[in-house]
């Protein structure tokens, strides 16, 4: 038996064959054609139009039935393959400039991708990606490659690839994916986040795992513990089917814990927040009482221009009509680091995660910042709305972030347009630095909210990025839950509300320690709360502090570990 | 050459599926037919049968545009493509 480990981002366990993937890779180099041969050339690009036009027919009436929404992304692309001007400049520059069919599809598509790429509205700039996938079949057949695409898989298929693009996740047969494995990419890459949607186990950052897996061979994917098993032997099988089939009956008894109140046994009720990207996807009203996170960065991603101060105000009243009232907290800008922007070139930086990310970027990019802030107090209308600033290391950060919203405040005033006034303004803690200050901090924000991924990061000086120090991120050390504890009780003391929004809040074993430490607001993805709601309805406030107070006075993670774990097996042994 | 202006009422505009019910339609027709934003004084005018090129414009609900035609059919392709408009796709 071979085990190769990874990281895992999308928990299960499952059985599967090997399915190697390899996405198209284009390579389009300036060729032009022999005077005379132009007709040829004319005829391998129409030859390939009629086959693209084939397949996105076949996989278009593949996905009518079970989801039309998928389908529609197809026909449209069909509308692409045939559009009038693209096609005219196609056959022109193919007839009249002798460009070689592969060279003439590349440069035409790619301008008009380029073209619409610069449209202000961000649903017509998405739309350049369609003009892209289509450019790219165009190639493959021109180029006489086969079409590969994960739309249509053998049953219980384990995808094994060296990354996923977003089109090829998206696309995913997910009757047939029995799990994913990749040897780049981590938590927060694209094709976790999908994973986690669809509840595909996916086990990332497995390296060369493309080259030591052959197609077709059976693996056990074990993303409960990140590793990938080769030939693995009878009892194995077994013990993992176990493993799997009782992971199942956990998740199908959560999913029973969504909409009831978070409270505690003993009658204290805890607050369960959401954490967003857009107005979608949301789970059921009852499930969640406020938003803590809602992330502003996919407004400004996978497209050339950035978002106008319109464009954003449009995006966030729709958050906050979908909101209901309920509070929402908005993170501004978190770029820089392992997250870029095309519309926004930066330079290269030894160290991003210790460099200009973040508030920091914003501070130096002075109108974008303000552009944003605009569109927020805009907003702020529509709904209850607070603001909240990323990568806070000082007071002097919070006050430079206050003076850039009142800036804002000024410009919108001064025009005549209204806005909340009395925007509660607020912080993510995930630099120790603020941590120690909280005190202080407190006094100059309405509000914060730990952000644990980095503060993680930066306590512990391990990138969370890099698999070579994977092991020095701790997130169950003693030193976390002290360091929280001691931004908790600052806040409390300033009668200032926080809140955890990083990943503990949404694991059920560290909020219970959070919630002994005096944590009453948990913010998470809509997937975690099922299972968090379940850990704290089940506990009492003494067993969680007191299980808070020995976890503090531990020394080391697996300490740390061992008292949940009692905590764990004593409620067990009650039930 | 038959030349009409109209305001695009519907509330998503020229995008999505009624972009491409234009295009549909004005592809029906074998005259040349173009749309342009009239309400920028120098926005040029676009073939309208270019789904591309008609999202590249970035209509939006209340703009107010220009469809010309030029061909045999020129004036049933302008009727038609403004009572399309008109009709606002099928959207409230």
């Amino acid at each position: 038996m071979r085990i190769f480990k990874g990281q895992s981002v999308s928990p299960g366990v499952a059985a599967g064959r090997v399915y190697q993937y390899k996405a198209f890779v284009r390579s389009v180099y300036e060729t032009y054609v022999q005077p005379g041969e132009e007709q040829a050339a004319l005829a391998a690009y129409l030859e390939a139009v009629r086959a693209v036009d084939a397949e996105l027919v076949k996989i278009a009436g593949s996905f009518y039935s079970q989801d039309r929404d998928k389908a529609k992304i197809f026909e449209a692309h069909r509308e692409i393959l045939a559009d009038d001007e693209m096609d005219g400049d196609i056959r022109r520059a193919i007839l009249q400039d002798r460009q070689a069919a592969d060279f003439a599809v590349d440069r035409v598509c790619t301008e008009y991708a380029a073209l619409l790429g610069r449209v202000p509205d961000a649903n017509i700039a998405a739309r350049a990606a369609d003009i892209r996938d289509v450019r790219n079949r165009l190639l493959r057949v021109l180029h006489g490659e086969k079409e590969h695409n994960l739309s249509q898989l053998p049953d219980h298929s384990v995808v094994v690839a060296h990354d996923l693009l977003p089109s090829d996740t998206a696309t995913i047969d997910r009757g047939s994916v029995a799990a994913i494995v990749t040897e780049v990419g981590g938590a927060t890459s694209h094709s976790a986040i999908l994973a986690r949607a669809f509840g595909i186990p996916a086990v990332l950052g497995v390296p060369d795992v493309t080259k030591a897996l052959s197609d077709g061979e059976e693996v056990i994917v074990d993303a409960l513990c990140g590793e990938v098993l080769a030939e693995p032997d009878g009892e194995t099988v077994a013990s993992r089917r176990e493993k799997q089939a009782a992971y199942l009956a956990e998740r199908q008894e959560d999913r029973r814990y969504l909409t009831l109140p978070a409270v505690t046994k003993d009658g204290t009720t805890v607050e369960i927040g959401l954490n967003i990207g857009s107005e979608t996807g949301w789970p059921e009203d009852e499930s969640f009482t406020f938003v803590g996170l809602f992330r502003t960065e996919f407004l400004y991603m996978e497209r050339d221009t950035l978002p106008s101060e319109e464009e954003q105000t449009a995006a966030y009243r729709r958050v906050l009509e979908r909101a209901k009232g309920r509070q929402v907290t908005l993170r501004t800008l978190d770029v820089g680091g392992d997250k870029t922007l095309p519309a926004l070139p930066l330079p290269k930086e030894e160290n991003p995660f210790l460099g200009s990310r973040a508030l920091r970027l914003c501070l130096n990019y002075r109108d974008l910042f303000l552009t944003q802030l605009r569109a927020a107090l805009r907003a702020s209308v529509y709904g209850s709305l607070q603001i909240m600033f990323p990568m806070v290391g000082s007071l002097e950060d919070i006050r430079a972030g206050k003076a850039a919203v009142e800036e804002a405040k000024a410009q919108l005033a001064g025009k005549g347009v209204s806005f909340d006034p009395d925007i509660p303004i607020g912080i993510m803690v995930e630099i120790p630095s603020i941590a120690m200050l909280a005190d202080e901090a407190a006094k100059e924000c309405d509000f914060a909210s730990a952000g644990t991924n980095d503060l993680c990061q930066y306590l512990f000086a391990a990138d969370r990025m890099n698999p070579l120090t994977n092991e020095y991120y701790r997130t169950f050390s003693p030193a976390m839950f002290r360091i929280l504890s001691a931004v908790f009780d600052a806040f409390r003391r300033a009668n200032k509300p926080v809140s955890v929004c990083g990943e503990m809040a949404g694991n059920p074993e560290a909020a219970l320690v959070l919630l002994g430490l005096g944590l009453r607001k948990f913010s998470m993805n809509a997937s975690a709360i099922p299972a968090v709601k379940r850990a704290l309805r089940g506990i009492t406030l003494l067993e969680a502090e007191t299980l808070a107070s020995a976890v503090c006075a531990a020394d080391t993670e697996a300490a740390v570990l061992e008292c949940i774990r009692s905590v764990a097996a004593g409620r067990a042994e009650r039930r | 050459m038959t030349t009409v202006q109209t305001i695009v009422k519907n509330a998503s505009g020229l995008h999505a599926r009624p972009a491409s019910d234009f295009v549909v339609k004005a592809k029906a027709f074998q005259s040349a037919v173009t749309i342009r934003d009239a309400d920028r004084p120098a926005g040029t005018a676009v073939n309208a049968k270019s789904i591309v090129r008609l999202l590249s414009l970035g209509i939006v609900k209340g703009t107010r545009v220009e469809i010309a035609a030029d061909g045999p059919d020129e004036r049933e392709a302008v009727d038609a493509l403004v009572a399309l408009i008109d009709s606002g796709f099928g959207e409230a």
